[in-house]
């Protein structure tokens, strides 16, 4: 994931601003591979898995 | 049936549909007729478009004919490995696993919202369509391709049985009650007696000005439709 995607990115549920915090960075581009996306509002946290966002509200996680 | 319980039976039917969509699709919606329904989106080469049910990346495909980058969304990953396969996870193509109906984009964000082969699994199309107006800048262009209502009763019995279909009519109904006003309906056949899809090309209306004067949108129970009711 790009860090610029924050710029259009929101909590699903209450479409509040998401805070990154970083676990693994690719070196080469700087993209995010791991990470959490954290709703600035309710507390909600999202998952980046292997470069991908998953900003999907809790109840339909796998 | 409560709305948890109708969205994981909804994620049940994914996980089977992923292993034999891309056999079952071209049957019902080719290239020829995305083609088409590409021309009705207009989309320049500079607009950010997000496909929304991008699934296994046919429609992302053609719409990257069009726009130098595509942001897609999709609920299952087992759909988009596909796609993830033909654009690369980091390309033109930013990916993101998210829900039609609450939707993790803010106000505004894109030009053009582009959705074919997937409002028929949604439980609350009118929700998914009100989300869609208001990531969409006012005035930008909403595109949903969707399956129209067979006119064979075969067809009838199993589209009342499985899955969302509905007609021109059906469709003005849903988008108004999502907040649009202007709109066209097309729908496309590949050939006599196969099934028909149906296209709507609305137009994004200012949903802020919208909610502030009538007040915050109501539930949308009455918009909700049943269906999946064997799975």
């Amino acid at each position: 994931m790009k860090e610029s995607l924050l710029d259009i990115i929101c909590c699903p549920l209450d479409k509040h601003d998401l805070e990154l915090t970083v676990e693994e960075r690719d070196e080469e581009d700087g993209e995010i591979v791991e990470g959490l996306l954290v709703c600035t509002d309710c507390g909600e946290e999202y998952p980046i898995e292997e470069g991908i966002p998953n900003l999907l509200p809790p109840d339909m996680r796998e | 049936m409560g709305l948890l319980e109708d969205k994981a039976r909804a994620r049940l039917f994914y996980k089977y549909l992923s292993t034999v969509y891309d056999t079952i699709n071209p049957f019902v919606w080719n290239d020829r007729m995305r083609n088409q329904a590409l021309e009705w989106f207009d989309a320049d080469r500079d607009d950010r478009v997000l496909d929304v049910g991008s699934g296994t990346g046919f429609a992302t495909e053609g719409l990257l004919n069009h726009v130098d980058e595509v942001y897609a969304l999709d609920q299952s990953v087992d759909q988009m490995e596909h796609a993830f396969a033909k654009f690369g996870k980091r390309g033109k193509v930013t990916f993101h696993r998210g829900d039609a109906e609450r939707l993790p984009f803010k106000d505004d964000t894109f030009d053009k919202v582009w959705s074919s082969g997937s409002i028929e699994y949604w439980p609350d199309p009118v929700a998914a369509l009100r989300e869609f107006n208001r990531v969409t800048k006012p005035g930008g262009t909403v595109l949903v391709v969707g399956p129209d209502y067979p006119k064979n009763r075969v067809f009838q019995r199993l589209a009342d049985a499985i899955m969302l279909f509905y007609d021109a009519e059906e469709a003005e109904r849903m988008f108004r009650e999502a907040g649009f006003e202007e709109m066209d309906h097309y729908v496309q056949q590949r050939a006599p007696g196969t099934p028909r899809a149906i296209t709507t090309v609305a137009r994004a209306t200012d949903a802020d000005a919208a909610d502030a004067a009538d007040g915050r949108s109501e539930s949308s129970a009455s918009g909700r439709l049943s269906r999946i009711p064997f799975l």
